[in-house]
């Protein structure tokens, strides 16, 4: 009598691991699909080729579990132990090795395999368990019912509460965290029948702590991951309150990357520098006092030294970690020529609206070097409003330029800026360049007064410019043009966020 | 491009956890001690307890009685726009009493070391044309910064409202505008089409006398029978007859006349609710009708530049007590909250530009206060003040200045930081509202009075939940103002019926009303148009 009971309960703790197993199972290949959907796009395929590799390596895996004869239980619970490893593991393991874009697929496939192997393992590996203590059809029927019980479960709470929840890396961990415990479990409900107890259980331990620990720190796991997205080597990355900022460098050239965005290549930054600088500074005559408004690298005011006329230059970056970095780092003040720290310049770190508003004095020369208007917060930046204050800063005979983003990519914007500073009583000089690392790029020059000549020469050290090549930057083809009137962008519409998430979200869809 | 976006897109998700988590646990907690017990912030009542005095207590009269050419008591909209008339037209020996310590009325503001922000009126929009005064004080304040060769006033760029303007959380996103469009159906968007149709139809309308169907002030609107009949049915039951009856519609204009004037649309009156979609006429260089025009602190800045010319005459901390018209004055008492000391004026001319429930206190006019209890329904409303730091969003468009949620019995919240300019802010305040219409105003006051700054607390957070689920942990701060009486309600018979007009009448030749519920709809031009009416009729006995 007794022992049938014990008999029966062991069997019971078997059937409700199986639809643990079942559950979890279920669960890893619905990570692997998602992540691979998210990933990779196309999600009927991701799915159905998921699926099929997941069902084919449980039959590989129930083949597999012929050769499995002596010690069932212990392979059960070993197999059971690395189920919860590599199931556990999976979506980080994804998520690290997806910025190493050739090799994803591969794995991705591997981790479904693996694990539908494993689990087409337990199930044979049970079946046999159990044969000689439950009559097999009833055996079949319960074995099979608590597989597909679980099976019904996972799909519903994974879409329901676990993804929203917990996200995919914590989910994926949580129930390897279920299958490890279930492995210990059973380790110790049958600690009298299982050999090498002990081992097993140090093993499911070890994987047991490294389970939680990645579910503490899966946050961490994650920023780091993004490191690896850049191609080169991220030589430093740093979050400030503003914005992340990252720089990597390679045999070639160093780059710097604001939110993900790239700021300069030093491969080939004199191109978009020379043209950003020198015609303002050259058509302000003999600028004496410069502002740059942004550019925290330090760049712009390494090519406004090279003017003898100029005795001071006001720098107002948003960011003080940006500007300690160039003034500081040996490799960054080599490329901006320890422009920082020359004592002509003046480094200020404050919000650009709310230093001109405050502003009191004049500039002969305005260099404007903002990040590109992709939200409503920078937009503000791009304003009549801005440019109105932007009017106050400047002598009669000053002018100012206007990093504009691509005429190429986003012409709409590109004109807008045009636009607006024409709207807020400038005259304006819209030019291009090309710049490898960022494609054509667009300038806008502002100034109160009319008629832009040409310069003669450019009398200054450089690479890049010339009357020539000025000449041609002046020079707009059809595909540069908007083809529309266009909105004037203003704090109560921020038409120009409009026209920029349009042009440059299609852009990086193709 | 798309890798990196991703990553950081489930990493959000991964880091939402606990924060989703928090809520689960919090509904299993005990319903009292909720999390939001945790939440630092206090009650601060528009002086209800000193203005409670005045109904529950009698005060002697003053020793002595200093002499004034005119007393205004109030200094809300109405109160301040009467004292800057009549100080713009000589009448400089003016003074403005309030029972508050800071002026300001329903457009008071207050402030923390990252904005100003309001906790009442927060907006007002780009006003009519044709009221010439009004156009003139916004110039006064700077608003207006000129007119453009077509003679179209231009506003300051920093005042009116930044875009993204408004948003609302429908069908589980955020979408730009506050009428419903996402996840309606063709007829249910027919219907839509044809509401601002009829609105459209309304705004060109004139009537038999000329005047324009729908105007500001309300009581320049024509009077045209046919007009006058959208007074006597409820604003639902207009809509009913033509037809408007989808949940959605139904919804935004319930969100409208709740919003405007407290009152759900199954209780306002017809022509007081189509007079907030159809008033609104304004045309300006820079911008269109349905623009509006705002600030930190709300209109808190409007009462800020209306009190500029008024240094040394606006008495805060005064309980007015009692108003006496004589033969060649008037005699006004009122208490020193401060020093409790009660004081008077002997004044030429007295403006009472407070709520008539208050006139008839302190004019002793039992008949008077029948008529209001009678004819005049004042809601109460809770405004929440709440510092938060950086909020999880839902999908759709992004954080805007009015941020409303389908289906809530709250009005959403501002973001009283929205105008300002700078990138980063380390944190925001946000203005909530909830008018408190579920049950009759009195029993509503009465329940508000009595509930504990952790159950408002609650009210907010958790409606706000939906919206932004780790907003628990991230508010630092919750402020809670109630207004016992913040507004009249515009119900059929207020507008076109005579109550109004009979309580409008001065006293004698020297004791003259200004207030919005004598307009019957609560809006920053009512209030000073009313402040001009009373002021016109004093100067016009000097």
């Amino acid at each position: 009598m007794k022992n049938t009971a014990g008999r029966n309960s062991a069997q019971w703790v078997l059937l409700v691991a199986v639809f643990i197993i079942a559950t979890c199972g279920l669960i890893y290949e619905l990570v692997a699909g998602t992540l691979a959907s998210y990933l990779l796009g196309d999600s009927v395929t991701q799915f159905s080729i998921i699926i099929g590799v997941y069902l084919f390596s449980m039959g590989i895996g129930s083949y597999l579990s012929r050769f499995f004869n002596d010690h069932l239980l212990e392979w059960f619970i070993r197999i059971e132990l690395l189920v919860g490893l590599v199931g556990g593991f999976s979506a980080i393991l994804l998520f690290l090795v997806f910025p190493l874009a050739f090799s994803f697929q591969p794995v991705l496939y591997a981790l479904v395999g693996v694990t539908g192997i494993l689990v087409g393992i337990e199930i044979p590996l049970l079946l046999r368990i159990l044969k000689d203590k439950v009559e097999f059809a009833e055996l079949v029927s319960r074995v099979f019912t608590y597989d597909y019980i679980g099976a019904l479960l996972a799909s519903l709470i994974f879409p329901l509460i676990f993804v929203p929840y917990l996200g995919l890396i914590r989910t994926s961990l949580f129930f390897g965290l279920l299958n490890v415990g279930v492995g210990l479990y059973l380790c110790r409900y049958f600690a009298g029948e299982v050999r090498g107890v002990a081992a097993i259980r140090f093993g499911g331990v070890i994987i047991l702590i490294a389970e939680v620990a990645a579910f503490i720190f899966s946050e961490q796991i994650m920023s780091f991951s993004e490191t690896l997205a850049y191609n080169d080597h991220v030589v430093y990355s740093t979050s400030t309150p503003y914005q992340r900022i990252v720089i990597t460098k390679n045999k070639h050239d160093l780059r710097l990357y604001l939110n993900n965005n790239l700021q300069f290549s030093s491969a080939d930054e004199y191109r978009y520098h020379e043209a950003l600088v020198h015609p303002a500074m050259t058509a302000a005559g003999q600028p004496r006092h410069v502002l740059i408004l942004g550019g925290g690298d330090g760049l712009a005011a390494r090519e406004i030294l090279k003017y003898k006329s100029v005795s001071h230059i006001q720098l107002v970056d948003l960011d003080p970690v940006m500007t300690r970095l160039f003034t500081g780092q040996d490799i960054l003040s080599e490329i901006n020529r320890s422009s920082l720290k020359d004592p002509r310049v003046m480094v200020t770190n404050a919000d650009a609206f709310i230093w001109l508003k405050e502003n009191k004095r004049q500039f002969d020369c305005i260099i404007i070097d903002f990040p590109d208007p992709s939200g409503f917060s920078v937009g503000k930046l791009y304003t009549t409003a801005f440019y109105r204050l932007l009017q106050n800063a400047m002598t009669p005979q000053a002018v100012a330029v206007v990093q504009s983003t691509s005429p190429y990519v986003a012409p709409k914007s590109f004109w807008c800026v045009n636009e607006t500073l024409k709207a807020s009583g400038f005259h304006t000089v819209p030019y291009h360049n090309y710049v490898p690392s960022f494609g054509e790029w667009g300038y806008v020059m502002a100034s109160k007064s009319a008629g832009y000549q040409l310069p003669d020469t450019f009398a200054i050290e450089k690479k890049y410019i010339s009357q020539a090549v000025m000449a041609q930057m002046l020079q707009f083809p059809e595909d540069m043009l908007a083809h529309e009137p266009l909105e004037v962008n203003k704090l109560n519409n921020q038409a120009l966020v409009n026209y920029f998430e349009k042009e440059w979200g299609k852009y990086s869809e193709q | 491009m798309r890798r990196s976006e991703f990553i950081r897109l489930t990493a959000g998700m991964a880091a939402a956890a606990p924060v989703v988590a928090a809520p689960l646990l919090h509904a299993c907690g005990p319903k009292s001690g909720g999390a939001a017990a945790l939440v630092p912030g206090e009650i601060i009542g528009a002086s209800a307890a000193a203005g409670h005095l005045l109904r529950d207590h009698t005060f002697n009269a003053p020793a002595e009685y200093e002499a004034k050419e005119a007393v205004i008591i109030g200094a809300g909209v109405s109160g301040l726009s009467a004292a800057r008339y009549l100080v713009q037209h000589g009448v400089r020996d003016v003074v403005v009493l309030d029972l508050e310590n800071q002026p300001g009325g329903n457009a008071t503001w207050g402030g923390n070391a990252f904005s100003k922000y309001p906790w009442g009126a927060h907006y007002v929009p780009v006003p009519n044309n044709n009221l010439v005064e009004y156009l003139d004080f916004l110039q006064d304040a700077k608003v207006i910064t000129g007119y453009d060769e077509a003679g179209l006033p231009v506003y300051d760029e920093f005042y009116l409202c930044h875009d993204p303007e408004e948003r609302l959380y429908i069908n589980g996103q955020w979408q730009e505008g506050l009428v419903p469009n996402l996840g309606l159906n063709t007829a249910q968007l027919a219907e839509f089409r044809q509401f601002f149709k009829l609105i459209g139809d309304f705004k060109k309308l004139k009537g038999a006398d000329g005047l324009d169907a729908f105007s500001i002030p309300v009581d320049t609107s024509s009077r045209d029978e046919s007009l006058r009949a959208l007074d006597r049915v409820t604003m639902k039951e207009w809509m009913d007859s033509h037809h408007l009856t989808n949940e959605y519609i139904r919804w935004y204009v319930d969100y409208c006349t709740r919003d405007d004037f407290g009152t759900p649309f199954g209780q306002v009156s017809a022509w007081a609710g189509i007079h907030y979609f159809a008033s609104r006429k304004g045309r300006a260089a820079n911008a269109a009708y349905s623009d509006v025009l705002t600030w930190e602190n709300g209109n808190g800045f409007l009462i800020e530049a209306l009190r500029k010319h008024l240094d040394g005459k606006v008495m805060t901390g005064a309980l007015a007590t009692s108003v006496k018209p004589g033969p060649a004055g008037v005699e006004i008492s009122y208490l020193d909250v401060a020093s409790r000391q009660l004081r008077g004026f002997e004044a030429r001319h007295c403006i009472i530009a407070a709520p008539q429930f208050v006139a008839a206190r302190l004019l002793h006019d039992t008949e008077r206060g029948k008529a209001v209890t009678r004819h005049f329904r004042y809601v109460p409303w809770m405004v929440a003040n709440l510092t938060v730091g950086e909020l999880s969003e839902r999908a759709g468009q992004p954080g805007s200045w009015d941020n409303v949620i389908y289906g809530s019995p709250s009005l959403g919240y501002v973001d009283a930081t929205h105008q300002q300019i700078q990138q980063r802010k380390e944190k925001r305040n946000l203005t909530y509202y909830l008018p408190l219409t579920h049950v009759a105003p009195e029993a509503a006051r009465k329940e508000a009075y009595q509930a504990s700054h952790e159950f408002w607390s609650e009210k907010v957070l958790s409606d706000l939940e939906r919206v932004h689920p780790d907003i628990r942990r991230q508010t630092e701060r919750i402020d809670i103002m109630l207004w016992g009486h913040a507004m009249v309600q515009p119900l059929p018979g207020m507008i076109h019926g005579d109550v109004r007009s009979s309580l409008a009448k001065s006293i004698g030749e020297h004791v003259h009303f200004a207030h919005t519920d004598l307009a019957g709809v609560s809006i920053f031009e009512e209030g000073f148009y009313q402040g001009l009416k009373a002021a016109r009729k004093i100067l016009q006995q000097t």
